[in-house]
């Protein structure tokens, strides 16, 4: 906490406009966040501290000035829209206020709030995904990717991705290295300045947080009596090791501690489990480009987002290819009468389950997460269903007896075992269980 | 699935921060009241901030020195979330080293550091406003091979016309890490910028990978609340080689029992 601005107090745009201060909103490590009037909106206005601006404040102004000149990549990030003139030594920037309903990483850590759902979870996983996708692919690194860098919306898995003073082109350097505990090894080991591969890191510990509510290299090594400077190099830099490393288990859970690993670990389909394996295994963590890439998370995301079923008790339930299951809260045996294959697996096919854009294919990226095909009941029998096709263009179909079949935009297949319809690149087949 | 409402939250590591304050004689009136009131402002804001810290477990101990010295709770660290000031009265001498003592004494993990989850290394928050009326040399010497003290996060704080700086720098180990002020109100502030700094060590962007120390959190007490840097007076003190140090990286302090 510092000396803050009082209400009234204004000050100087670059844009040539004036932020009026409001009140005072919250702190972090870096500075305070104040609510402002400004050219006649409410928006939010980062002060600095003087210690938050990284070692050269003169660069780091330099680069939320180009980052305010820029604009925003994705809507998911919270972009610096206008700078304000140097005041006893530091600055700020204006950007948009935080809407009610989202919540910082670390309340959901905390349980302060819960996910309604898996599917949320899945969502909120896709959305940073894609904005970090989408980041990395016009060239630009967040740098110091963190839990307090998110705010999260429980009910719909919205995201806000926050703290984009450090965003800068790939190399270059802001003066900030990172957060304990969410630095990638080379950076806690000082062999690297931050950059696109150190995000990913970061990236998939915020994803492993989010699903398992544990920090993927805190197992039983870290349950350490004095966390001193040289041991965290290690746990986190030149030793690190996954809390669920196959090989060596000198660091998995502690069953007292970390009990929600033994909780929803082993729920994880196996494709999830790989791919946090893969980031976290020994290779990804001396060899920076053995890092799962964004579209393999989007991908894996995708598909079990597909996976998951609800049982009318409410819970969730993870299926496999597909096929019919039992819940194992309730027990009752889970009705899915079809499933739909890709060239690659199954999902069901119950209304309300989604094709999605990039499933079918390689996409644009703004494109990956739309629905390109969802499975619909008649209002009349809910008994029928089918798959609407939700894009601007026609598919082909074809029936189990070789009929070939034109689906327009808005029309919809019937749900019935053999038909096969092709989707940009994807064929998919519809099986009965 | 697991319920998610089933979930735990996730496991923090503690966060101690100690309190060693005089409340000898001298302390008697204005002194101990602004202690008081910045003691219950700064447990104010950490109170608040560690509902929401998910990197640390905040745990908070206060131990009060004047006739010998004793912990306002005896049963050990309590959790910042749950923590009320009580206030402090003065009067009596100001023995140094019954504090130290007894500092050492619950330094280990016997005592007062036994957190299931593990622990950070412990911030030191020392004050005092006089001289030592103990002979507090030996206790000094054996504090100080105490890895805990030796590896903790030392800031000081000389209050008064009269402190012993000397004194309290070797208790700090550092004198860059010694705030010196007869201006109550400045040290009411920066006892609570130091302590929130402090507590946030662990949830802060780093700028490198050096270590952050006691120096730089009063650098960044001092910038927040306007004070000038002269405040922090430079006696330069002789802190022996810890033994402990040694120790520690002997054995890398990766075992658990390396530590008591």
């Amino acid at each position: 906490m510092s000396e803050k601005l009082s209400s009234g107090y204004r000050i100087n745009t670059l844009l040539g406009k004036e932020a009026v201060i409001e009140k005072w909103l919250g702190e972090g490590g870096q500075g305070d966040v104040y609510a402002v009037q400004y050219g006649g909106e409410r928006k939010a206005l980062k002060w600095y501290k003087p210690c938050g601006m990284g070692k050269n404040p003169q660069a780091f102004y330099e680069n939320v000035k180009d980052n305010v000149m820029r604009g925003s990549p994705s809507p998911e990030f919270l972009w610096p829209q206008d700078v304000t003139e140097w005041k006893d030594g530091v600055f700020g920037y204006i950007m948009d206020l935080r809407p009610d309903g989202y919540y910082e990483v670390s309340d959901f850590m905390l349980t302060n709030v819960r996910f309604t759902s898996y599917k949320t979870i899945i969502d909120a996983a896709l959305h940073i995904v894609s904005a970090y996708r989408i980041l990395h692919n016009i060239g630009y690194s967040y740098q110091d990717l963190n839990d307090g860098n998110f705010f999260i919306n429980p009910k719909n898995g919205k995201v806000l991705i926050c703290d984009n003073d450090n965003v800068a082109p790939d190399g270059r350097k802001t003066g900030i290295i990172g957060k304990p505990r969410y630095m990638a090894p080379e950076i806690v080991m000082g062999l690297r300045d931050p950059y696109n591969l150190s995000d990913r890191f970061s990236m998939s510990i915020i994803l492993f947080i989010l699903f398992c509510l544990t920090h993927p290299l805190e197992g039983k090594r870290s349950l350490v009596p004095a966390m001193s400077p040289e041991l965290q190099e290690k746990l986190y830099g030149s030793e690190a090791l996954f809390i669920m490393d196959p090989e060596d288990r000198s660091n998995a859970p502690d069953p007292k501690i970390h009990r929600n690993m033994r909780a929803v670990w082993p729920c994880l389909p196996a494709y999830m489990q790989e791919i946090f394996l893969k980031a976290f295994g020994q290779d990804a963590m001396k060899n920076p480009n053995a890092r799962p890439a964004e579209l393999e998370w989007v991908n894996a995301l995708v598909r079990f987002r597909s996976e998951i079923e609800q049982c009318q008790c409410g819970n969730e339930i993870f299926t496999e290819d597909g096929a019919p299951c039992v819940c194992e809260c309730c027990r009752r045996k889970l009705s899915i009468p079809f499933r739909l294959r890709f060239q690659e697996y199954a999902i069901p096919g119950t209304p309300g389950s989604r094709i999605y854009r990039c499933q079918v294919g390689s996409c644009k990226l703004d494109e990956v997460l739309k629905p390109v095909g969802l499975v619909v009941s008649k209002k009349d029998d809910p008994s029928l269903i089918g798959i609407r096709n939700m894009t601007d263009k026609s598919w082909n179909a074809e029936t189990p007896s070789g009929k070939s079949k034109r689906v327009m935009p808005g029309e919809v297949i019937p749900m019935k075992a053999g038909i096969t319809f092709t989707i940009h690149d994807e064929t998919i087949k519809i099986e009965s269980n | 699935m697991p319920k998610i409402d089933e979930l735990e939250a996730t496991a923090r590591r503690a966060l101690h921060i100690f309190y060693v304050l005089d409340t000898s004689g001298s302390m008697t009136g204005t002194p101990v009241a602004t202690l008081n009131r910045a003691m219950e402002e700064t447990v104010e804001v950490l109170r608040k901030q560690a509902k929401s810290n998910a990197d640390a477990e905040l745990k908070i101990a206060v131990l009060e020195f004047n006739t010998g010295a004793r912990w306002i709770q005896p049963n050990g660290p309590e959790n910042m979330e749950d923590f009320i000031w009580e206030d402090l009265s003065a009067g009596g001498l100001t023995d140094v080293g019954a504090a130290l003592s007894e500092l050492d004494s619950k330094l280990s993990r016997k005592a007062f550091l036994n957190s299931m989850t593990g622990a950070y290394l412990p911030i030191i928050i020392f004050m005092s406003d006089g001289y030592a009326t103990d002979n507090y040399q030996k206790a000094l010497d054996e504090i100080r091979q105490n890895k805990w003290f030796a590896r903790s996060t030392k800031i000081g704080f000389a209050l008064g016309e009269n402190p012993d700086m000397k004194m309290i720098s070797e208790v700090v180990g550092n004198s860059e890490a010694v705030v010196r002020t007869q201006d109550l109100d400045l040290f009411a502030r920066l006892i609570k910028f130091a302590s929130v700094t402090a507590s946030m060590m662990c949830s802060t962007s780093r700028t490198s990978n050096q270590d952050v120390t006691g120096a730089d959190i009063l650098k960044e007490a001092i910038d927040q609340g306007s004070a000038p840097e002269s405040i922090v007076e430079n006696v330069p003190v002789d802190v022996p080689e810890s033994s402990a140090d040694e120790k520690d990286s002997a054995s890398d302090g990766w075992d658990a029992d390396d530590w008591e």
